[in-house]
């Protein structure tokens, strides 16, 4: 008897605040939503950034925001259409691998808005079928690889430090669209700014394995490379853990992850996914939320380098800081395809 | 005892909600009305309780033959490679045919792949929760190859290797209308998965082979003097344990995804050994622990979209079901009392 009564009030006071906590999600404010693919709130790069962008967005807009973590691919669906049901106002799929769930719910939600990084909406074949209320929000990467590359190529030119061979490399995940901008923009300033550098690349075909991306940074390094780019998400890791054991520089990617290994990482491209997500809360805020592609770059801010390390030359920054004006008024458009496959 | 052990552990999962600066009140109501709030809501915890429910009865039937089946995770993904074969190799076929080969086609696979654990147990004495750890990775990698680049790989747009959709006809049909629950995903699946859990109680209390595979749980050498063929009756229920597991494979391809994908279905497996010990092995205790599970799933979600608490909580708590559990079954075993640690042994 006594245990029952201790079940019932637990039951009488779950069941009283569960009424509270319903009526306390309905509010007049914008509603964005956003759902996180598998790697989770803390990869240290797109969905991190993408759940800072929402956070900013939740301070300086005064809207409501809420976040899902996927834990499986499966989960896609249900997360998305989680949002859509309870009426958000936008609801944000993070990384290419939703390009087919944003699709199947936003179909099924004609009013609800959504925004899909890094992708467009795609069929169950793979075809891409934009919708009028999906925005897809891509990155020209080739300007922050072009950036970061400028910087790489001074260095190698005037033997700044260790980098004493005139080699520089890089490696991707898998040669994917985005993961090839990088190097493509990356190569395009090498070849521009210092001809004679001899360009190296790789793939690790894959994008968590550490082991696989330190095998090819060790192989890179044994070729003389003295800089390591590298576009491969936690696979890069282990190329830039080579770097680090050699004592060569390495480049970070997406995210500034020059705290991740001081004084080997010289600085990071950027892909200000933060800005990507925030300006797309505004553009909701402001009914200027536009459908169909939407490209972040140099000129809005979407697209940088990071903070760099005590090595790198002053003339080597102001060059990046050069090229990045040229970029923003058009003067240089870097490359989009990779020069030096292997 | 089980209620008592999720009291526990949801009473010990406040006080982590507590340290992280939440109410956890307000955790737990979000948890409840993300998992039974509305009937889209329970439409979709039952939706994941469908797997649970049949790869809880996989654990429990080896469990009840005294056997500790790992591998439910592995038997599940052959069962559904198994029915995505049979259901994309002929899509033309009428659902009256192509449906049961499908089925058939899952359960088989799983069977046969269980089987190989139990084989391997009987007749060269190898520690089956061993083997079905290690067969659970040779699936995982066998089926990246066979979606990656192998004789399964087809285009697909989720950017991660796939099969080709199985046949109209492989389908399991949504059973709810439209109009009575908008988007619900529940399919006929469930009503296979109360299929089983019958099935599973008349085959284990109704069934003369039943009480041999219970006698075989309570003593194998007590079974052996009354006649009865321990190591045979190990490789059959391998087998049926990894029939229930395809079984929970198929329905997720035929119900849910119409494609097998790789990381397809992740967990399930894992989470039915809590399942089945939660459940204590009995049919009305495997299904009541996997809506549980299935509610902490689909509630933990809806807790961080709407409370704002880090869904890796419902993980928290599940471990310390578990943990509950297995204190009880130590402490049993200290006492020197009969429990479920026999059945562990």
């Amino acid at each position: 008897m006594k245990r029952f009564l201790v079940l019932a009030f637990i039951f009488s006071i779950l069941f009283t605040t569960s009424c509270d906590a319903l009526t306390g999600l309905t509010g007049s404010s914008l509603k964005i939503g956003l759902v996180t693919d598998v790697g989770g709130l803390n990869d240290k790069s797109f969905n991190a950034l993408a759940n800072t962008g929402r956070l900013d967005a939740a301070k300086d807009f005064g809207v409501q925001t809420s976040v899902i973590e996927s834990k499986k691919q499966e989960d896609y669906v249900p997360n998305l259409t989680t949002f859509a049901q309870q009426n958000y106002d936008l609801v944000i799929g993070v990384g290419f691998l939703m390009t087919n769930s944003v699709w199947k719910v936003a179909k099924q939600f004609p009013n609800i808005k959504f925004a899909i990084i890094d992708g467009a909406p795609a069929d169950d074949a793979g075809k891409t079928e934009n919708l009028t209320n999906v925005a897809n929000l891509f990155f020209k990467e080739q300007e922050a690889g072009y950036l970061v590359g400028v910087i790489a190529a001074t260095m190698a030119k005037d033997k700044v430090g260790k980098a004493t061979h005139n080699t520089v490399c890089s490696m991707g995940g898998i040669p994917i669209p985005p993961v090839d901008h990088y190097i493509a923009g990356y190569q395009d300033a090498i070849k521009t700014i210092s001809p004679t550098t001899t360009i190296l690349n790789g793939y690790s075909n894959d994008f968590v394995d550490q082991a696989k991306g330190k095998e090819i940074g060790l192989n890179h390094i044994s070729k003389n490379c003295d800089i390591l780019f590298q576009v491969a998400g936690g696979s890069g890791l282990g190329y830039i853990a080579a770097a680090k054991e050699k004592g060569v520089y390495a480049i970070g990617v997406d995210a500034d992850q020059i705290d991740a290994a001081p004084g080997t990482i010289i600085t990071s491209a950027l892909k200000r996914v933060n800005k990507a997500v925030y300006n797309t809360v505004k553009a909701v805020k402001d009914k200027a939320y536009k459908a169909g592609d939407n490209f972040f770059s140099v000129a809005n801010d979407g697209i940088g380098y990071g903070k760099t390390d005590a090595i790198v030359p002053a003339n080597a920054k102001a060059a990046a800081d050069q090229a990045l004006a040229d970029i923003k008024s058009g003067k240089i458009t870097p490359k989009d395809t990779v020069q030096v496959k292997g | 005892m089980p209620v008592i052990s999720v009291l526990v552990a949801l009473f010990v999962g406040a006080i982590f909600v507590l340290i992280s600066g939440h109410n956890p009140i307000r955790a737990y109501a979000a948890l409840i009305l993300g998992a039974f709030g509305s009937p889209y809501d329970i439409s979709e915890t039952l939706v994941i309780a469908v797997p649970l429910t049949l790869a809880g009865l996989s654990v429990a039937v080896a469990f009840r033959t005294g056997l500790f089946n790992i591998g439910a995770q592995g038997q599940l993904l052959v069962g559904a490679l198994g029915a995505g074969w049979t259901g994309s190799q002929f899509p033309d076929l009428p659902g009256i045919l192509l449906l049961p080969m499908t089925l058939i086609s899952g359960v088989l696979a799983g069977a046969a792949y269980g089987a190989i654990a139990g084989w391997l147990k009987a007749a060269r004495g190898v520690n089956e929760v061993i083997t079905t750890i290690m067969q659970n990775y040779i699936v995982v990698f066998v089926m990246h190859w066979l979606l990656q680049d192998g004789p399964m790989s087809a285009p697909n747009a989720s950017g991660t290797p796939a099969s080709s959709p199985i046949g109209a006809g492989a389908i399991l049909p949504i059973i709810i209308p439209n109009e009575l629950v908008p988007l619900s995903r529940l399919h006929a699946g469930i009503v296979l998965a109360v299929l089983a859990v019958v099935l599973f109680w008349f085959l284990l209390w109704r069934t003369s082979l039943g009480y041999e595979l219970r006698a075989v749980g309570l003593g194998a050498l007590a079974a052996a003097q009354a006649g009865i063929d321990p190591k045979r009756r190990m490789v059959l229920v391998m087998a049926i344990a990894g029939g229930f597991a395809g079984l929970a494979g198929m329905i997720q391809v035929s119900g849910l995804f119409h494609r097998v994908f790789d990381g397809f279905s992740s967990g399930f497996g894992f989470d039915a050994i809590a399942v089945a010990l939660l459940g204590k092995n009995s049919p009305i205790g495997i299904t009541l622990a996997a809506i549980l599970f299935a509610a902490f799933a689909r509630g933990g979600t809806l807790m961080q979209a709407n409370a704002g608490i880090s869904s890796h909580l419902v993980e928290v708590i599940e471990a310390l079901v578990l943990f509950v559990i297995a204190a009880e079954t130590i402490v049993r075993a200290i006492a020197g009392r009969r429990g479920p640690a026999q059945a562990l042994a």
